[in-house]
């Protein structure tokens, strides 16, 4: 039933009302003077309001959890001791204990990404004013998950301030569910755990399309430039500046002021971690160093003269490390302060005198104007203080030789090692002058640290590793399209339909942090292989950056050799952590602008569009952080699978199809409500892989949606097989599964694939070169997949 | 639900060894429960005659402590008996069976009859030897063997007992915190490193050391 929300016409401002005295009416935003109507049944979701399609979900992706303890601690009853699914003091079980944690994970990414966004809001309000107008580029539909969970089309950054409210009552709601006493049931945490991923999406599409909006980020661009990247690109003898997190807001200031004063010649500038995809979204002259990965090897290296924090993905040891190497540290978001004086209202002379006399380590600044004046003034200053005292953590050539020789090989750092990686080999090699071992671990290592605790023999064992990785690292030098926003809806009407058809053989979006299983490289060894199969590569993130890190024998990277458009084939970076939205709201956009569907307040017909009909999977390789694991929730709830690496099994908790439980598979015919048993497609909603050649027949697998048509069938198809050959040397076992009729098999390989379908003991015509018998159902181009009874037109008894 | 299944279900919730129902370990030593050296106790010398795989039972990772139950740190004639007891007894292997040393005890065993579970890439090594080895994602397998309904890799039926070795170490060790705590199949480690999360498990081991206690697994096996 359509719902029509009518809205005052009146203006902002205060007004006295004659005759009653001391009465004053302040109006403080209208919304809207136009008429907007809801088109779904759910607007502004309840925590409840969604339950069903979760239960759909859940009953055919059953939660899989793999508890990374046994026991529970979260109140003074326990510790409790729940091995085996035992209960614990308070009624919790194990399952639901998981859950929980699901839950309050997710809770904690969509926080992270809506207080980034709510930080962004304040700031560009102040600046802009909040009747700013939303500008993403071509499109009418501007926020798709907005428009889908809200049901209203934002036309201004200020109608933004109701989605937030909204966004932060539901968290709250949510993370209340969690103490202990409240809720109980494991499917119902999973739940909440879905609604709060869906929040992130929402509070990401806030952050990102108010920074499009408001600071000239790219809007909808297919050709934007290209942004230098890599531990190798900056030149170490100018004064230089690395800032990291998230939030573009104080590197805005800085980037203004260096623009305004002919600095960047004089100065480098790079970020590590989102903050840097965004500055170069902002200003083409910043560079990039790389991902959180990044952070203690650059840190260390003793490049950095001056180190600029935002929020997210900042180590928490960010400021000992500095200290050691008298590397200023300037805090510029209330999230992390570290402890650092509040010198907002002192004058810029006064902090840089008190900085670069080593007074005091590093500042809280909040007054982001003072941050724009004072970053270059103390990189000047501080710059060629640091680098006349050649201040680095490496150890010198003499130091190398001694700290490798004392390495026992006592495996310790391999045992804390979250990649376990094989140090102590490496430490014996280059005691006997070959450094390649500790070459190709630098790529390995995830730069955490931990190594130099372990070490028996105080080892600075991360130090050692960078010092013998010094000739890779100078060589370091990649290149990344920088950040596009949104897909625009020129494209999606150019490329929906072979998407929904099947003929473009899937989207695959490689999201995420750099905890990779075995090294940066497979990112790039997995997207060149998958988009010279035509499948549309999305990626944003430090994915986005570590896909550009690498070079083909032409010296060329992947960003260099394919175009950014969303066609077949194509690479896009839309951009930051934050711009992940739009990934999701592309596949919104598919079912609104090519099948017409309808989207204000009416999520369940969307997800379940999407998840019948787009062949989108999300690559999460290296995911380490909360938010990760609620960007992966929020796109399950939209229908969107995704695979995660090894290390998301530490996420404790997947959702995993039982392609054997035949009933899992029905769907219904939206065309008579008639039940159709369907091949599983997609298989998964949340899993993992141990190795990328385990990954990309998988992805391939994914991309299988019951819409397919014959064509797309067949495509699709190929890839799985010929992916599942070339990485695992064997056909798939379940390839039949998903041919409906003799027209799904690739037309290369046809007829020996029918033969084994005989084999199987399927039915052939061979006279006529058809299948008779065996496939799970037919093809019918007409089939209207759906998992939800009211969107079928009449229901069949 | 097997006697076997049965008994394991109830040590899970004791969170003891079940001494009565379960395979009996047959060496003596292998009654006593397994030490927990200090962190900077490291893998000793292999140079005894004898392999004692109980050594070091300490998880490898060195924050895997997942709680109060950890693995039965156990020599390797006990999984060897067990599997060559077990009605239908599964080996998984996974992305670091690759190694020749190690590929070929994981042929060794297959070639007895034991089904065999390749997950990761571990396929591209096992697909040509002519064994009963399926490709299967180890995520999706732990959901399904916490699936009393499933009929296994073949069709034929669930396991009453899972060995594994050459997985990623964090990989496995969460896939199999699924098992423990979800499932009532018993879970063996034959890896060169300590799995708290399985039932029975060698301790850390080093290289040399393992490869001599696989094969002390493989003698105890049927010939065929």
């Amino acid at each position: 039933m359509q719902d029509l929300i009518y809205q005052m016409k009146v203006k902002k401002g205060s007004f006295v009302i004659e005759g009653l005295e001391n009465v004053q009416i302040n109006i403080g935003k209208i919304t809207a003077e136009e008429e907007q109507v809801v088109e779904g049944p759910t607007p502004r979701p309840e925590i409840i309001s969604l339950r069903n399609w979760d239960y759909r979900l859940l009953d055919r992706y059953n939660p899989v959890y793999t508890p990374t303890s046994d026991m529970c601690d979260y109140c003074t009853y326990g510790k409790c001791d729940l091995t085996g699914n035992k209960e614990g003091a308070c009624g919790i079980d194990l399952e639901g204990q998981s859950a929980r944690q699901a839950l309050m994970t997710s809770v904690m990414g969509a926080a992270c990404h809506s207080a980034h966004g709510r930080h962004l809001l304040h700031y560009l309000i102040k600046k802009y004013g909040e009747d700013h107008p939303i500008d993403v580029g071509p499109s009418n539909l501007k926020a798709p998950l907005t428009e889908t969970i809200m049901g209203i089309q934002p036309q201004t950054i200020g109608d933004f301030l109701p989605v937030l409210e909204y966004v932060e009552e539901q968290l709250t709601q949510l993370l209340a569910a969690a103490n202990t006493g409240q809720e109980g049931s494991s499917r119902d945490f999973e739940s909440k755990a879905l609604h709060a991923g869906m929040l992130d999406l929402l509070g990401m599409e806030v952050a990102d399309i108010i920074q499009i909006s408001c600071m000239g980020l790219p809007k909808s661009d297919e050709k934007t430039p290209m942004a230098e990247i890599g531990m190798g690109i900056l030149d170490p003898k100018k004064p230089v500046v690395i800032c990291v997190g998230h939030n573009i807001a104080a590197p805005a200031y800085i980037l203004d002021y260096m623009d305004k004063n002919g600095q960047f010649d004089k100065i480098e500038i790079a970020g590590l971690c989102c903050t840097a995809q965004d500055m170069t979204r902002y200003n083409r002259n910043a560079k990039i160093i790389g991902s959180m990965s990044k952070e203690l090897k650059y840190i260390r290296s003793g490049i950095p003269d001056v180190l600029v924090t935002d929020e997210q993905c900042v180590r928490a040891d960010i400021l000992k490390e500095a200290k050691k190497l008298h590397i200023p540290v300037i805090a510029t978001n209330e999230k992390i302060t570290y402890g650092l004086p509040d010198r907002s209202n002192d004058s810029v002379d006064e902090i840089i005198d008190d900085l670069v006399s080593g007074k005091q380590d590093g500042a809280l600044l909040l007054d982001l104007e003072k941050v724009g004046e004072l970053i270059p003034k103390l990189a000047m200053k501080i710059g060629p203080i640091r680098k006349a005292k050649g201040l680095t953590a490496l150890p010198n050539e003499e130091d190398f030789k001694k700290l490798v020789a004392k390495c026992t090989k006592c495996l310790q750092c391999t045992r804390d090692c979250p990649q376990s990686l094989p140090i102590g080999d490496a430490m014996a090699a280059a005691a006997g002058g070959d450094l390649v071992p500790f070459e190709i671990l630098h790529d390995k290592c995830v730069g955490c640290g931990r190594c130099d605790f372990s070490c028996p023999v105080d080892i600075p064992v991360l130090n050692v590793i960078e010092k013998a990785a010094q000739r890779v690292i100078r060589e370091e030098k990649g290149k990344m399209r920088i950040g596009r926003g949104q897909i625009g809806d020129p494209e999606i009407r150019e490329e929906g339909r072979n998407l929904v058809l099947g003929t473009t053989p899937g989207v695959l979006a490689f999201v995420g942090c750099g905890n990779y299983p075995d090294g940066t490289k497979d990112v790039y060894d997995i997207v060149e292989e998958m988009i010279q199969r035509s499948y549309i590569i999305i990626s944003s993130g430090c994915a986005a950056m570590d896909i550009g890190m690498y070079k083909d024998k032409e010296g060329k990277t992947l960003y260099e050799r394919y175009p950014g458009r969303f066609i077949k084939g194509n690479l896009l970076n839309t951009g930051s952590c934050v711009s992940n939205a739009h990934i999701a709201a592309t596949t919104i956009k598919v079912a609104s602008i090519f099948a017409g569907r309808k989207t204000k307040g009416n999520w369940e017909e969307i997800a379940d569009y999407v998840l019948n009909r787009i062949g989108a999977v999300g690559i999460a390789w290296g995911a380490y952080s909360q938010k990760a694991f609620a960007i992966a929730t929020g796109c399950n709830r939209l229908g969107i699978p995704v695979v995660a690496g090894p290390h998301g099994t530490k996420y404790r908790r997947a959702f995993i199809g039982k392609p054997y439980r035949k009933d899992d598979w029905n769907v219904l015919d939206g065309r008579d409500g008639s039940v159709v048993n369907v091949e599983p497609a997609p298989e998964h909603l949340m899993i993992t892989a141990e190795t990328k050649e385990e990954l990309m027949p998988l992805l391939a697998k994914m991309c299988f949606r019951p819409s397919d048509n014959s064509l797309g069938r067949a495509i699709k198809l190929t890839h799985y097989i010929e992916l599942s050959e070339k990485y695992l040397k064997k056909m798939p076992d379940d390839w039949h599964v998903y041919v409906r009729s003799e027209q799904d098999i690739p037309v290369a390989k046809r007829e020996p694939l029918m033969k084994l379908l005989e084999e199987r003991g399927w039915k052939i015509d061979w006279e006529k070169k058809k299948i008779t018998e065996g496939p799970l159902r037919k093809v019918d181009v007409s089939f209207q997949p759906t998992n939800v009874p009211r969107l079928c037109k009449e229901v069949k008894k | 639900m097997t006697k076997i299944a049965q008994a394991v279900k109830r040590e899970k919730m004791a969170g003891k060894p079940s001494e009565k129902n379960v395979e009996k370990p047959v060496e003596k030593n292998l009654e006593k429960p397994s030490e927990m050296p200090s962190g900077k106790e490291e893998v000793k010398p292999a140079a005894e005659k004898v392999i004692d795989t109980t050594r070091s039972a300490v998880p490898f990772d060195t924050a895997n402590i997942p709680g109060p139950k950890m693995a039965r740190a156990v020599m390797p004639a006990v999984p060897g008996k067990m599997l060559a007891r077990a009605k239908r007894p599964l080996l998984i292997v996974g992305s670091e069976v690759h190694d020749t040393d190690v590929l070929a005890r994981a042929v060794a065993i297959g070639k007895t009859g034991i089904q065999i579970a390749a997950v990761g890439n571990a396929y591209t090594s096992l697909g040509d030897k002519g064994l009963d080895v399926h490709y299967i994602n180890m995520h999706a397998l732990a959901s399904y063997l916490c699936d009393p309904n499933w009929k296994g890799l073949d069709g034929k039926g669930g396991y009453d007992l899972v060995v594994f070795f050459g997985i990623t170490y964090y990989y496995v060790s969460q896939a199999i915190s699924a098992l423990k705590n979800f499932s009532n199949i018993k879970v063996i480690s034959i890896d060169k490193y300590y799995h708290p999360n399985a039932d029975m498990s060698f301790g850390n081991l080093k290289d040399d050391v393992f490869i001599a206690a696989l094969d002390e697994v493989i003698k105890e096996l049927p010939k065929r």
